[in-house]
């Protein structure tokens, strides 16, 4: 169907152009070369009014998508700074909607009304101090409201008076990981150089040390024998390229193993250890409405972005920085999903879901509303599917949950009760 | 002065067609290279978003064409492989940015109006000059080839932050195909310097007797501050990527710290990625008046002139271009606002920022004064500076929530993003540069573009163009990030898919609709019908040139300038225009 469609637009362009030259070719034989120099009546006329046609729709059209679309899908922000934004949002727009029609309107009309007429001459009007003036006083003004509001917003997300319990949001090639800090609320400290398949974000701990000892050792020793098995006398069987391929890898290993004793290892303050312990992994990320959490961002290959759409909230995750950002998530999952706006908006994104669904031949289903974390910033082929469900829940139902997570020394997590967070801190 | 003395005895000499056509040394013909070239690589440049378009309006589908233009390996039964998609993007970005929006736009116009509309036979340097369009020339083949390589092109997109585009490993765009781009760059860089530096002196030193820097038409006010802030702003670009080759090739770690990959940790450490951040926007958002200033400039020039008045606040014009120039240079942390950086500085950046809309503001009004009471002709060269009028203040307008960092949080890098830097941006800059090219067309080959096809295109232009982009607004107020190769993996977009369908249908559109504008432009130049001198019954100096180009442009003397370039239906004047050479009568005022 699209096929053909496009392949009809372009027939049709291409038919219309052929046309149009044929006319026009004819036309300039009868009327000579000056043809194109002068724009005829006509001509003018019917360019203004489809300036003021163009208008009428463009307007029309900005508000119809308003209407249809305009609540974005997003609904009521659902975090406490979220709706500050919320609101700062939507006095922008009352500021430079209007002047957005008034200057556009004014354009159209202008052309349309003041359209060449041979007896006529154009106003000579070249300055004018007071005008210039006005339109450099009054923008300003306009702006001083739009920056007033604007940092006193900014500052009181990006400040927040106080830090909440703290949490982990760990980014790589395509995946969220979050991390509690359990009872302490005190996150273990990590190192990049620490990673292994059993310690995926590097947490500095006894067995995350040794863990990457192992594991280190046992690539050397395996890329030690496979030089080794190919040496023969003092030539080697492999190509030269992948001989100082595999030396430079086990050079750098090797260079690793070092860096990790005398940086790490042998700077190990009393208490480190016991931090990272009772540190949790998940991969959903659990909150309790009302509590306010410090989330600290760190990533293990490339810039990623946490993006929380419904918290209206985003920072970057850099490697080699830890980022923060502080929110208080102000519903529950099941407060939103029982919202009327949400009921309405759901229903019709199921009618498209499931015409979809129907479409490519997959069996139906009911979507639900959730809160997600996504990846906006560009991170290489799976971007577009990097993501993590975001549950917000009551305390009872948070409890219940964490307890059913293992520590990071394998022990059962005990929760810690909003009083132990107020204390820790 | 004196090689300009004696280009204006030796023109008449009978030139080969090498020297004529291809090692040329004359600015117009220099212009017009640059103008054909940046039309191919536009069209390269909007063709890859016609095949990405395909994807993002119907994730579902498997389009052939797609193999047959990409290969199997890029498009396997049509269906186009993410990694592409964001090769597709990234090239977009790239080529419509630099080769066809900041080489074409000022790299064309610069070159045939500053001497021109100056008075002067020539650049200050003819040679540097033509190695400008040479190198530039250069870039794009190697720009382009890069599309053709086996691992694929640059992927990170146009941006290329590291260490996404430093780590092959985390992408197979960051090997080959981005060692390519950043040589071409490099090599863009270089041309875009030898413009610039030749710009500016031609300007500052071969303005003809009488022609002040207070009668200067607009035209050359923009191209005189945008080879400013290129020349500022493009070697710390430069800078930037030659750290990046070296991290990528040297081992060296400028950029990258704590990274570890599927083969381990990474022995380079203690960069900032956020280091190159700085470093790209340094240039990146002056870049963007790069493109806009020469966009505004001939803008006011054609507005003038079809309205048949002279254009309102003439020298406001040039106090915003300048306070424009100058404030480009220190808004660039309003793209870094969610990386981290200290809350204070993003407040500074958002104040800073802010400010640029007040001179922008200035010029609106002052485009809508010079229209009021004016005598207007709507030739087509005009209804694409109405349309650029109005794109620069939608467009405008949008950019005053993004600048707001507390705002930016939640359109940061979302559609509401791409919609609108394509309107403001794109569409103000290709709108002003189809203006150019059709109102000075008569100047470039002695012959006149197809009006009737020019209306055409224009009306094709700008319903698409804002068809395309006015969604996107709403895509990104309901949180849609950009360069997603798909948005089904979430659910909770899916009742955008009946939007993105429409997007795509205009984006389709008003591609292929340019069609209309390329043979209207090649047919023209070949079998147009001749041009007279003054088709547009101008009063800058460029309309006294005989037809048919010389070498050193004036066939006698250059003319003297006797008054602003704007007296447009001045009262007590026969005509509704008066030539800038022209003397001032007895008792008149010169403005």
């Amino acid at each position: 169907m699209e096929k053909l469609l496009i392949f009809l637009v372009i027939a049709i362009v291409a038919i219309a152009v052929v046309q149009i030259v044929r006319v026009y070719e004819l036309a300039s034989k009868v009327k000579g070369g000056g043809v194109e120099e002068t724009v005829t009546k006509g001509e003018n006329a019917l360019n203004a009014n489809l300036f003021i046609l163009f208008m009428i729709a463009f307007f029309g059209s900005i508000i119809w998508m308003m209407f249809v679309y305009g609540d974005g899908g997003l609904g009521e922000a659902a975090s406490v700074h979220g709706q500050e934004i919320d609101s700062l949002l939507t006095l922008n727009w009352w500021i430079i909607l209007p002047v957005f029609f008034i200057t556009n309107t004014l354009l159209f009309v202008f052309v349309r009304m003041y359209l060449y007429n041979p007896n006529r001459r154009s106003l000579y009007f070249a300055h004018s101090n007071k005008l210039e003036m006005i339109w450099t006083v009054f923008p300003s003004m306009a702006l001083a409201v739009i920056i007033i509001f604007g940092l006193k917003t900014w500052n009181s997300v990006m400040n927040p008076e106080e830090k909440g319990t703290i949490i982990e949001i760990y980014a790589q090639q395509f995946g969220w990981t979050a991390r509690y800090a359990g009872e302490d609320n005190k996150l273990g400290r990590a190192d990049y150089k620490l990673i292994t398949n059993d310690n995926p974000l590097g947490v500095i701990s006894k067995e995350g040390i040794e863990g990457s000892y192992a594991y280190l050792e046992k690539k050397i020793e395996g890329l030690e024998s496979k030089l080794a098995e190919n040496k023969v006398g003092d030539e080697y069987l492999l190509p030269d390229a992948k001989i100082k391929e595999m030396t430079d890898k086990l050079e750098s290993l090797k260079r690793q193993k070092y860096r990790i004793k005398g940086g790490i290892d042998k700077g190990i303050e009393p208490g480190v250890f016991e931090m990272a312990n009772n540190d949790i992994l998940t991969k959903e990320l659990h909150l309790i409405k009302g509590e306010t959490y410090t989330f600290q961002f760190r990533s293990k290959d490339i810039i990623h972005s946490a993006w929380f759409p419904h918290f209206r909230a985003q920072m970057n995750c850099v490697p080699g920085m830890i980022t923060n950002f502080t929110f208080t998530p102000n519903k529950t999952t099941l407060e939103v999903r029982a919202d009327e706006f949400t009921k309405e908006h759901y229903k019709k994104i199921n009618e498209f879901h499931n015409e979809r669904m129907r479409n490519i031949g997959e069996p139906e289903e009911e979507v639900e509303f959730d809160f997600v974390l996504m990846c906006n910033k560009i991170c290489g082929a799976s971007h577009y599917n990097m993501q993590m469900k975001v549950i917000v829940e009551t305390e009872e139902e948070f409890k219940a949950w964490i307890e059913s997570q293992k520590q990071i020394d394998g022990g059962t997590p005990k929760y810690w009760g909003s009083q132990t967070v107020a204390e820790a801190k | 002065m004196s090689a300009n003395h004696e280009h204006a005895h030796h023109h008449h000499e009978k030139e080969s067609f090498l020297s004529k056509y291809i090692f040329t040394m004359d600015h117009k013909m220099i212009g017009k290279q640059y103008l054909v070239t940046a039309i191919i690589m536009g069209i390269i440049g909007i063709g890859l978003s016609g095949l990405f378009r395909l994807k993002l309006g119907w994730p579902d589908t498997k389009f052939p064409i797609l193999e047959a233009i990409l290969g199997s390996d890029w498009a396997p039964d049509g269906v186009l492989d993410s990694n592409m998609y964001l090769g597709l993007v990234t090239m977009h970005g790239t080529i419509m940015v630099f080769f066809v929006l900041t080489g074409g736009l000022s790299g064309t116009f610069s070159n045939l109006l500053i001497p021109l509309q100056i008075g002067a036979r020539d650049m200050a340097s003819g040679l540097l000059n033509m190695i400008s369009f040479w190198l530039f020339f250069l870039s794009s083949i190697i720009m382009t080839f890069s599309l053709f390589i086996e691992t694929g092109p640059a992927m990170a997109g146009w941006t290329i932050y590291p260490p996404l585009s430093a780590l092959e490993e985390a992408q197979s765009g960051s090997g080959l195909g981005m060692t390519l781009w950043l040589f071409s760059m490099a090599i863009f860089i270089a041309s875009s310097l030898l413009g610039g530096i030749n710009y500016i002196v031609t300007v500052l030193n071969l303005r003809t007797k009488g022609m002040k820097m207070t009668r200067l038409p607009l035209t050359i006010w923009a191209f005189f501050v945008t080879a400013i802030i290129g020349l500022l702003s493009f070697p710390v670009l430069l800078s930037a990527a030659v750290l990046l080759i070296m991290d990528r090739m040297g081992g060296t770690s400028f950029y990258l710290s704590d990274i570890t990959l599927s083969s381990g940790a990474l022995d380079q450490t203690g960069g900032s990625p956020i280091l190159y951040e700085h470093l790209f926007w340094f240039l990146g958002h002056p870049e963007v008046y790069i493109v806009l200033l020469p966009a505004l400039g001939i803008s006011s020039e054609v507005v003038a002139t079809n309205a048949r008045k002279p254009i309102f606040g003439y020298r406001a014009m040039i106090g915003s271009i300048l306070a424009i120039g100058f404030l480009s240079f220190i808004v660039w942390g309003h793209h870094m606002f969610v990386t981290g950086m200290n809350p204070f500085l993003g407040g500074v950046f958002t104040f800073t920022t802010l400010l640029i809309a007040i001179p922008s503001a200035v010029k609106v009004f002052n485009y809508l004064t010079t229209l009021w009471k004016g005598n207007i002709i709507l030739t087509p060269a005009m209804v694409f500076s109405v349309g650029m009028v109005s794109t620069f203040i939608t467009g405008g307008i949008t950019g005053i929530i993004l600048a707001d960092s507390a705002l930016d949080i939640s359109q940061h890098d979302t559609y509401f993003v791409v919609g609108h830097f394509h309107i403001v941006m794109g569409m103000s800059a290709i709108l002003a540069m189809f203006a150019g090219i059709y109102h000075w067309f008569p100047k470039m080959y002695g012959k006149m573009m197809n009006k009737k096809l020019g209306y055409i295109h224009f009306w094709i232009t700008i319903v698409c163009g804002y068809g395309v982009f006015l969604p996107m607004h709403f895509l990104g107020e309901g949180g849609m990030p950009r360069r997603y190769y798909e948005n089904t993996a979430f659910p909770m977009f899916d009742h955008f898919l009946d939007l993105n369908t429409i997007i795509s249908v205009f984006a389709i559109v008003g591609v292929l609709g340019q069609v209309v504008f390329f043979f209207n432009f090649f047919w023209s130049a070949f079998r147009g019908p001749r041009a007279s001198k003054n088709p547009w019954k101008s009063t800058t100096l460029e309309w006294t040139t005989p037809i048919d180009h010389v070498h050193g442009n004036w066939d006698g003397p250059i003319p003297e300038v006797h008054r602003w370039p704007y007296d447009y239906s001045k009262p007590g004047q026969e005509e509704d225009y008066v030539m800038q050479d022209v003397p001032l009568g007895e008792n008149e005022e010169e403005h």
